[in-house]
């Protein structure tokens, strides 16, 4: 057999050639830094002292110990979970009330419009909720004094528990489109002859909906419940511009506080140390959440 | 020389699948060699793999005495014709029978050149400037013609090409492809699961069933003396009546009995069989060589008085249904032979052509 | 829920559909108002009871100060050069990648849900170390450090909406190619992509918009010389409201183009949001 040429050689193994180049990059830009960082957790690395040496478990520990650390993870739980959970409910409701209209003038335009919110920053949007919000700049109050008739006096960004509402509803503001357009994209694809048939036989809407339209759109739910929840334990951007953590440490997520450690404190080991614990923590809340949501799926 | 000769060739999918499992074929140079058989027989399988679509499993592929199991499909110097026509949307006619060209760095004017001479030969001139999307099916399917004869490939490869058109379109294109045949002398492997055009355009019949050869040969060999039952049935239109029957009578006096009816067995054809005389065996036998009786039986000829259950008039034909020891029988009659449903008619069965299978190998006998 | 047909004036179902769109509507809307407004709102107008809904004198200061004074020029540029690398690059590793697990199915299982996955990382986790990487390497503030990053960061996407993409075309286009005289290459380069197109300019519009409006990666690994512009953000953090004129002229030059951008591909957003896994 002849050495193969240049060519040859490159169509046969075309297929690696592909995804070297994106495999590489991750490996180097993610896969990489995870392992250094792990390394980092079990050193105490600092700036000003050379050498690092072993420390075994004890940053781990320190974080652990931490009770703002403990905080972070329960602002994070708490957070996270209002938010997706109101981003479903109104995103399904949205849906629903858009998905089974025929086509009425004006309805692209609406449709263009709700999703707007999913293309701006998140620090764009903390900071027009801290426009909206900011005591005495913002409207909030006045617009609440007029609707409930008393006079509406809340800080709303460094009062607890009104700082945690109103970092959750720039959030739901912000993502509820996620949720529509997921769920919508479920409901356009259930069969108008399902429905039909059920109004035939008489079935109420409630019942529909229960029986009918939950079990369709089941797998869309839950993509979109899973994809959102990863997305929102995230949570920085809104924090460090709508309330920077603050009044003091009162609305720290896990990431903001990680971020405080490593990058103005500047007490690195602690932070990779800290970072691993809390990506341990979302894959086992991913792992559960999978397995939890499948089972009525396959019931 | 560009015969294909196949030795040994096995196919296995990952997850399992073995879509050809040792076919052996000779496929001589210059003709026209269809394989054909149901889905899944593997035969659009095996024809990816002479292209080099596909890579064998085991056995070896030779293109006129080379051996190019290890060749790119660029380099083995065949062309293809696909299923869906496989046009490039983006290209106008002529850049899409001449991107072969282009791709293997041949200088514009040649290109050009050869482009016009096969669109020339398919009448397909006027349409150069066009797209695909503007052409019709059956023009779509000139241009993948096109594309492939202007490389002058030493195999042309066809992969069940006229599937898409509908009826009146498939038999003007059968035609011209056995014109074009005819006009370039070249080896053309044809893949389909139409039994008339394999019939019509080959040279040579390469039936397949689950990734296996039943049988190769001319087409009237494989129509006239099939030699599995499986063969029998596939090709023929409408499709040859099985019975089930046993063997009766003793030396050379042999006959058929399904149910009342005895069928006498000529002479010529009672060679071994007396063996298994008391057997049960398959009885098959054509519409066609079913037929009203009109005066005495010839030689080979057997009376069978039947009733008529159920008629479709074609035209010039009339497919008559009768019912044989609780099998339906299908006869195919000349228009005014039979009136109607309840008919009580007497027919001649030809046994010089009918064949009898053994129940459990499948095998004529 | 079930299919309204009107044939009667507005049935209760109806009304509640249409206040309940109009209130959110009204929730969405309000917020980006007051945000435009408050842009072109002369300082001396801040405070006032009842709030301003539009000034008497709009005026264009906000805007000249954050884009240059507080260099959200600067910042938009950068951002602009950072987005667009990194999308280029993106695009083109993502689609390469794509193409090989749609066509081939690379590396299985594993390989497609290894890089699904990096989706779901949590930024801080990888953010730190290659902050100490690049200390080492010198890329901290650079131009090209950030790129690199975000073309990471945006990978995952990218692959998976052109998988999605390269799934539903009919693979016979690129074999004929080959059976036509191309090398796999060619077969790719001149059949596959140019076909691709409409997929390809999608992700990749999906690709700048995560890079333009990405703050976490920005904050920590640029400086004063790459700073992108959600990172501008910060100089009017902490002011009491004093330079909420200049924050919101910022925030609006900032969602212009990327709410433009969103809108002409909305129609592969489902895709797009849920990496390819759904059919828009």
């Amino acid at each position: 057999m002849r050495r193969p040429t240049l060519s040859e050689w490159s169509d046969r193994n075309f297929r690696w050639l592909l995804v070297a180049p994106a495999v590489c990059l991750i490996l180097a830009l993610s896969i990489f830094p995870l392992l250094f960082s792990l390394w980092v957790s079990f050193v105490n690395y600092d700036f000003q002292i050379p050498g690092h040496a072993f420390v075994g478990l004890k940053n781990f520990e320190q974080v652990v110990a931490d009770p703002v650390a403990r905080w972070s993870l329960v602002v994070t739980a708490i957070l996270s979970g209002s938010s997706v959970l109101l981003e479903f409910v109104l995103g399904l409701a949205l849906a629903l009330a858009l998905a089974l209209t025929a086509t009425f003038r004006g309805r692209g335009v609406i449709m263009s419009l709700i999703i707007v919110p999913l293309f701006i920053s998140p620090v764009v949007v903390g900071q027009c909720w801290a426009l909206m919000l900011q005591r005495p700049f913002g409207p909030t109050n006045y617009i609440l004094s007029q609707l409930l008739g008393f006079d509406v006096t809340i800080s709303w960004l460094t009062q607890a528990p009104w700082n945690f509402i109103a970092l959750i509803v720039a959030d739901v503001w912000q993502w509820t489109p996620f949720m529509f357009v997921i769920l919508l994209a479920g409901l356009s694809a259930v069969p108008p002859h399902v429905y039909e048939a059920a109004e035939l036989d008489g079935v109420g809407a409630w019942q529909t909906f229960w029986y009918i339209t939950v079990p369709h759109i089941a797998p869309m739910m839950l993509l979109a419940l899973t994809f959102r929840l990863l997305d929102a334990v995230k949570l920085f951007d809104i924090i460090f511009v709508l309330t920077g953590g603050g009044p003091g440490t009162n609305t720290y997520s896990a990431s903001y506080y990680l971020y405080t450690i490593g990058f103005t404190q500047f007490h690195l080991s602690n932070a990779t140390a800290g970072s691993w614990i809390f990506l341990v923590l979302t894959v086992i809340v991913v792992i559960f959440l999978v397995r939890r949501l499948l089972k009525p799926a396959v019931a | 020389m560009a015969n294909v000769r196949i030795t040994g060739l096995h196919k296995r999918f990952p997850g399992g699948v073995v879509a050809v499992r040792g076919v052996d074929l000779d496929i001589p140079d210059k003709q026209f060699t269809v394989l054909v058989g149901p889905s899944g027989c593997g035969k659009s399988t095996l024809l990816r793999t002479i292209a080099g679509l596909e890579e064998a499993s085991e056995g070896t592929i030779e293109i006129g005495g080379e051996v190019v199991n290890d060749f790119r499909p660029r380099d083995r110097d065949v062309a293809m014709v696909f299923q869906d026509y496989a046009l490039y949307p983006h290209m106008s006619v002529a850049n899409n029978i001449g991107f072969g060209l282009k791709a293997r760095k041949m200088p514009k004017a040649e290109v050009d050149a050869r482009v016009a001479e096969a669109a020339r030969m398919l009448g397909i001139t006027p349409l150069l400037a066009r797209y695909p999307r503007q052409l019709s099916g059956g023009q779509r399917q000139r241009v993948a013609i096109g594309r492939a004869i202007v490389r002058s490939p030493r195999v042309f490869l066809f992969d069940e090409p006229l599937s898409n058109l509908d009826a009146q379109l498939r038999d003007e294109m059968r035609g011209e492809i056995k014109r074009l045949h005819q006009k370039i002398a070249t080896t053309m492997i044809y893949v389909t699961h139409d039994q008339i055009e394999a019939m019509t355009l080959a040279d040579k019949i390469v039936l397949m069933r689950d990734g296996v050869i039943e049988q190769q040969g001319a087409p009237l060999e494989l129509f006239e003396r099939p030699r599995t039952r499986f063969v029998a049935g596939f090709l023929g239109s409408p499709a040859m009546n099985f019975l089930r029957a046993t063997l009766e009578g003793s030396g050379q006096e042999l006959a058929v009995r399904c149910g009342e009816a005895v069928l006498r067995i000529p002479a010529a054809r009672a060679d071994g069989l007396a063996a298994r005389t008391g057997q049960e065996v398959v009885f098959g036998v054509r519409p066609e060589h079913i037929s009203r009786a009109h005066g005495p039986a010839r030689a080979g000829l057997v009376p069978l008085d039947v009733t008529i259950d159920l008629i479709q008039p074609t035209g010039s034909r009339t497919y008559a249904t009768f019912l044989l020891a609780g099998t339906e029988v299908m006869a195919e009659l000349q228009a005014h032979d039979v009136e109607g449903p309840g008919e009580r008619l007497q027919l001649h069965v030809d046994m010089n052509r009918a064949v009898l299978i053994d129940p459990e190998t499948e095998l004529v006998l | 829920m079930a299919v309204a047909r009107r044939r009667r004036p507005l049935r209760p179902a109806t009304v509640a559909r249409i206040a309940f769109v109009g209130f959110w509507l009204l929730f969405l809307l309000i917020p980006l108002y007051w945000m435009f407004i408050t842009s072109i709102k002369p300082s001396s107008d801040y405070l006032a009871v009842p709030p301003i809904w539009f000034p008497d004198e709009p005026t264009l200061l906000h805007y000249t100060a954050a884009l240059y004074a507080y260099r959200g020029l600067d910042g938009l540029i950068n951002s602009l050069i950072i987005a667009t690398s990194a999308t280029i690059l993106s695009a083109f590793f993502g689609t390469l990648m794509a193409y090989s697990l749609a066509r081939f199915n690379t590396g299985g299982q594993h390989l497609s849900f290894w890089v699904l996955s990096q989706r779901f990382l949590p930024p801080i986790a990888v953010v730190l170390p290659i902050f100490l990487i690049y200390r080492v390497l010198r890329l901290n503030d650079t131009h090209a450090g950030l790129i690199i990053a975000y073309t990471v960061f945006t990978l995952p996407v990218s692959v998976w909406m052109m998988f999605a993409y390269f799934r539903q075309m009919p693979g016979s286009l690129e074999e004929a190619a080959l059976v036509d005289g191309c090398t796999r290459w060619q077969s790719f380069w001149r059949v596959a992509v140019p076909l691709a197109v409409p997929g390809i300019v999608a992700a990749a519009v999906f690709a700048f918009i995560a890079c333009w409006t990405e703050f976490f990666f920005a904050l920590i690994l640029t400086s004063r010389n790459a700073f992108t512009l959600p990172t501008v953000f910060r100089a009017f953090l902490g002011f009491q409201g004093a330079l909420y004129g200049e924050a919101s002229a910022l925030a609006i030059v900032s969602l212009v183009p990327s709410i433009a951008l969103g809108i002409l591909v909305q129609k592969h957003l489902v895709r797009g949001l849920t990496l390819g896994a759904v059919r828009g």
